[in-house]
């Protein structure tokens, strides 16, 4: 087996326990269920470039970016973990380089965002069946946001994880720039309604982005303001995973 | 016999502090070579340039006969690391914990089975493998980082201060290992504190200090070369406090009071130091009750070549 597959099994094997599992998985089907169904009461439907959408169907296609969001943060502990642990100097003194280390974190974010995503994806299907409208571009475009998604908010956590030195800070910090992403974003409610100058900062937020190009594949509502949004989203992704290779290629031991 | 590590002018420098200053190491294949030095002398910097985790200042450097600088992973591949701190996966049980280490190792599933429960049994750890790391102690967990390392073959191994944290059993268990590891023909890297432990495993040591190595030789070598200084101690019947004041006078040795009653003496020329030191007590009637000379220890020699700053000299 080549060390970067070695090393994606090690990342998977020490960091999804079924605490993990829960978060992932029960927390975005108890939003989508619970929430989304109750919230109809106050929010009828949403307006997606020009079509309407009822509320549940719309919430959960925001879970399934939320999701993707919510599996990088494996990435930071991972490797806050590992320096706290010793096992990225242990690692590094293996047949592994660094290259290795940050591709294996990579990959690991990747699939499991693809996984988580694509679990939201199925658990939700039921709620937006009837207002999809799947085509050729559907599976591609959230592929890609799964991939560029967990390159982006993985390469966030990780920066944080390189920076932070008490174990106190780090969760404090990651979880609150992760409801930042969560909250202050058009997962849970749209832009359009929502008081200045909040409806501005949702697209100060990469979260907005990733959900805006989910709901516009799953929704057949491609524009050229999502393929801006995909531009956008992933030219922030290869500048975030550099700063994060940066960072953490020079991490001290 | 062939060499494991050749180490020729290596230094590394840290802005105008000099961790590591110009040391020439050569380690024999299948020796137990004792590194030692006091508290930042430089150890852990050359460990890590050895086990190529960061890379020199200057000078040349071969492991297992591989370039440092032109093929690191060459030599990682081949070698195994038991690291000063602890390193653990915390959510692993012990067993689980070797299982996954042989895995990154790419060591054969098939060859993981067999060596788990062989290594378990080896390192007394049969009762613990159901146990997670993080519920382990210190010394436990310790145990299962050296016993993890030889999941996978190796030619060379660095051990930094394997056993602390271990009983006295275990620590003598894991020094019988490791000389049969090297009577089989592992070269073994060996740091510790507790000189003992050197003198009693390592073929070879040598001794670092600010960087520069002080000594280098076998234990009896080094016990030969440093033999003469020998370590009187003098328990006298009542405490006197004239005493330092009164061996100020004897040339050539050093004074370390332990209480009122107990004085120990270091000195290059014993039989000269205690005539004079005798005659000193005569004459000032300072009665003595017991007088012994001990041999040269590693840790007395570690001491001298060290240097001891905070002790009274005469």
């Amino acid at each position: 087996m080549h060390q970067l597959a070695r090393l994606v099994v090690r990342n998977l094997t020490v960091s999804l326990n079924p605490g993990f599992l829960v978060w992932q998985v029960i927390f975005p089907v108890i939003y989508i269920f619970v929430a989304g169904f109750a919230y109809t009461a106050l929010i009828d439907d949403v307006q997606l470039a020009g079509m309407s959408v009822d509320y549940p169907a719309f919430l959960a296609t925001g879970m399934i970016g939320f999701t993707i969001m919510n599996s990088t943060m494996i990435s930071g502990i991972i490797i806050w973990n590992d320096r706290r642990n010793g096992m990225f100097e242990q690692i590094l003194s293996g047949p592994f380089n660094r290259t290795h280390y940050i591709l294996g974190n990579v990959v690991t974010i990747g699939i499991v965002g693809l996984v988580s995503g694509g679990l939201i994806l199925l658990v939700g299907l039921p709620v937006f069946f009837e207002s999809a409208s799947f085509d050729i571009l559907t599976f591609p475009l959230l592929v890609f946001c799964a991939v560029t998604g967990s390159l982006l908010f993985g390469s966030i956590a990780s920066i944080i994880s390189t920076r932070l030195k008490s174990s106190e800070g780090f969760n404090v910090l990651l979880n609150t720039v992760f409801l930042f992403f969560a909250f202050v974003s058009t997962a849970f409610y749209p832009a359009e309604g929502a008081p200045e100058p909040l409806a501005t900062i949702f697209y100060l937020n990469p979260l907005t982005y990733l959900v805006d190009i989910i709901r516009a594949g799953i929704f057949g509502i491609i524009t050229d303001t999502t393929l801006l949004e995909m531009a956008a989203i992933l030219v922030a992704a290869l500048a975030l995973f550099g700063v994060a290779t940066r960072l953490l290629t020079k991490l001290d031991f | 016999m062939p060499l494991s590590i050749t180490a020729k002018s290596l230094s590394k420098s840290y802005g105008s502090i000099a961790a590591v200053d110009g040391i020439d190491l050569s380690v024999k294949q299948g020796h137990i070579f004792g590194f030692l030095g006091p508290n930042g002398a430089g150890k852990s910097t050359t460990i890590k340039m050895l086990t190529t985790l960061i890379a020199p200042s200057s000078g040349s450097l071969h492991v297992l006969g591989i370039d440092a600088q032109a093929d690191p992973m060459g030599i990682r591949r081949r070698i195994g690391v038991v690291l000063q701190q602890p390193s653990y996966e915390p959510s692993l049980s012990v067993e689980r914990s070797l299982d996954v280490y042989g895995m990154m190792w790419d060591v054969p599933k098939k060859v993981r089975q067999k060596r788990v429960p062989e290594l378990l049994a080896e390192f007394g750890l049969q009762d613990l493998k159901r146990r997670n790391m993080d519920d382990l102690s210190i010394g436990q967990q310790r145990r299962v980082q050296v016993a993890r390392e030889f999941m996978h073959d190796m030619d060379l191994l660095f051990l930094d201060e394997p056993t602390v944290g271990l009983d006295p059993h275990a620590r003598r268990d894991l020094l019988e290992y490791l000389k049969a590891k090297a009577r089989a023909g592992l070269t073994i890297l060996y740091t510790t504190h507790v000189l003992s432990e050197a003198e009693y495993i390592c073929d070879e040591i040598a001794i670092i200090n600010r960087g520069k190595i002080v000594a280098l030789s076998t234990p009896a070598e080094l016990k030969k070369k440093f033999g003469k200084q020998k370590t009187m101690v003098i328990h006298l019947s009542y405490p006197e406090t004239r005493l330092p004041r009164l061996l100020l006078d004897v040339a050539g040795c050093r004074v370390d009071l332990n209480s009122g009653t107990d004085v120990t003496i270091s000195s290059g020329d014993p039989e000269e130091t205690l005539l004079q030191i005798l005659d000193i007590l005569h004459t000032h009637d300072i009665s003595l009750e017991e007088l012994s000379v001990e041999s040269t220890s590693l840790e007395d020699i570690f001491l001298k070549v060290v240097g001891e700053p905070d002790a009274p000299a005469c």
